[in-house]
């Protein structure tokens, strides 16, 4: 798979906030506009939502001298290779990879039990009134008839690369840039190149998978299937070494706690 | 003398089967979101999303049967002796071919123990059975470990239930006849419950 999977590098340092991106997005997923209100800030809307795939993060950061810097990141879902939606999924094919790496989903098959919603490290998966799961698919409609995702389609400044993952690494690495996401979760389908600390993008600097669905998944289940053959295996085994207690119909036989 | 003595009324009985059937239900329509390698359980309720609801509707009858037989025997159960104490030293005497005599009452420690489990884990389940089914009203960090929880009182209860069958069945010969008939036999009552055997004929 790895040489296969194709991805996004999201160049931050590219990025104008001009938001074609979301846009975009928008149209070719035909995803309806939310209704935001003014909050003072030109981000909008402020969070993923069902309807929004992708979005841009306006980060303000003032220096020493007072002067303010504006970052723009991408936010939308980073296509894991060690995926926690996928992990916890219960419903096949409700959340598949394809065989280029891409993590799609089918509302079809999906069952509304929004556990992905709680294992998705970077907190991505939205469920709308249709109580259905949503996420960006990285448009594999597009990719899969040859074309390049909408948003980085509609991208101005080159901040959305599509791609084939190694040769996006590469080119990236060639060009100094610090990545992010390179093998965190085995490795992210979309990787950011980035100009301070992850935490400065609203990023988690040690990305994993959450540890209570760790031990749930990888630990729990494990141990309660050896858990309830256990006991059916104690149970039995109990039966024919100690055997069953019936009570004796003399009343007064053999045991010793029939004696009164 | 009647050869039986009463040990379950209608009540305990009825409430007790309401836990059972519920608690089937629930195991049954949960095994698929336990993990995806039980994914062939959902079928059982035309699809995962048909699983879930019956997972709510019996979650809610559970909870409720299930709390109502702790609190009505709760008095019976949070209260150990000097006789449970050698019982749990001895286990019973299950690990033993010649266990030596324990004087329990109606309910011997393990049961009482076992009681208490089932409170508790009841009241868990419940809680975390609830937060579960309401992800996005609550904090991630809380839904994770809530999801956890209930996992591990799952498994637990599980296991618990495997013993529970066993040593209430085949594991005790005439047990059973209490929870389906209301009566046990005398010699089963003299010879797993003196204590409480001698109450009822001190009556």
């Amino acid at each position: 798979m790895a040489q296969l999977r194709t991805g996004f590098l999201v160049d931050a340092s590219r990025c104008i906030g001009c938001r074609s991106c979301q846009v975009a997005c928008k149209e070719w997923n035909r995803l309806e506009a939310d209704k935001t209100t003014n909050q003072g800030t030109f981000e909008n809307p402020r969070d993923l939502t069902p309807n929004l795939y992708n979005r841009i993060q306006f980060i303000e950061k003032a220096d020493d001298k007072g002067a303010v810097t504006w970052r723009f990141v991408n936010q939308r879902c980073l296509h894991c290779g060690d995926a926690g939606c996928m992990k916890v999924c219960p419903s096949p094919g409700a959340l598949y990879r394809t065989k280029d790496g891409i993590v799609g989903f089918d509302k079809e098959k999906c069952i509304a039990c929004k556990y992905c919603v709680s294992a998705c490290p970077f907190d991505v998966p939205r469920y709308g009134p249709d109580d259905k799961v949503s996420k960006c698919h990285l448009c594999l409609d597009r990719i899969g008839a040859g074309m390049v995702p909408a948003c980085a389609k509609a991208c101005p400044t080159q901040t959305l690369q599509f791609g084939g993952r190694d040769a996006l690494i590469a080119k990236a690495k060639g060009a100094g840039k610090t990545l992010y996401g390179e093998n965190d979760l085995a490795g992210l389908g979309v990787l950011y190149a980035l100009e301070g600390k992850p935490e400065e993008y609203g990023l988690p600097s040690d990305p994993s998978i959450p540890a209570a669905i760790f031990l749930w998944k990888d630990v729990l289940k494990p141990l309660g299937i050896l858990g309830f053959w256990g006991s059916v295996a104690a149970a039995v085994l109990h039966y024919v070494t100690f055997g069953s207690r019936p009570p004796e119909e003399d009343g007064e036989g053999k045991g010793g706690d029939a004696h009164a | 003398m009647p050869r039986y003595v009463e040990r379950f009324d209608t009540k305990e009985r009825i409430l007790h089967w309401f836990v059972a059937a519920s608690f089937l239900t629930l195991l049954l329509s949960g095994l698929g979101l336990y993990s995806r390698l039980f994914h062939g359980y959902f079928d059982l309720f035309g699809g995962g999303q048909g699983a879930i609801l019956v997972h709510k509707v019996a979650g809610v009858v559970f909870f409720a049967a299930s709390l109502l037989l702790f609190f009505g025997h709760f008095r019976e159960m949070n209260s150990f002796d000097a006789d449970d104490r050698v019982w749990f030293r001895t286990l019973g005497g299950y690990l033993s071919k010649n266990p030596e005599h324990i004087e329990s009452g109606k309910f011997n420690a393990g049961q009482k123990a076992f009681g208490i489990f089932m409170g508790i884990a009841t009241l868990l389940l419940g809680i975390t059975g609830l937060i579960n089914w309401f992800p996005l009203s609550f904090p991630r960090a809380i839904v994770q470990l809530s999801l956890l929880v209930h996992g591990l009182l799952f498994v637990l209860f599980v296991m618990m239930m495997v013993v529970h069958v066993y040593l209430t069945t085949i594991g005790n010969p005439g047990t059973l006849e209490g929870m389906l008939y209301g009566n046990v036999r005398r010699i089963w009552a003299r010879k797993h419950h003196p204590k409480w055997y001698k109450e009822v004929e001190g009556k």
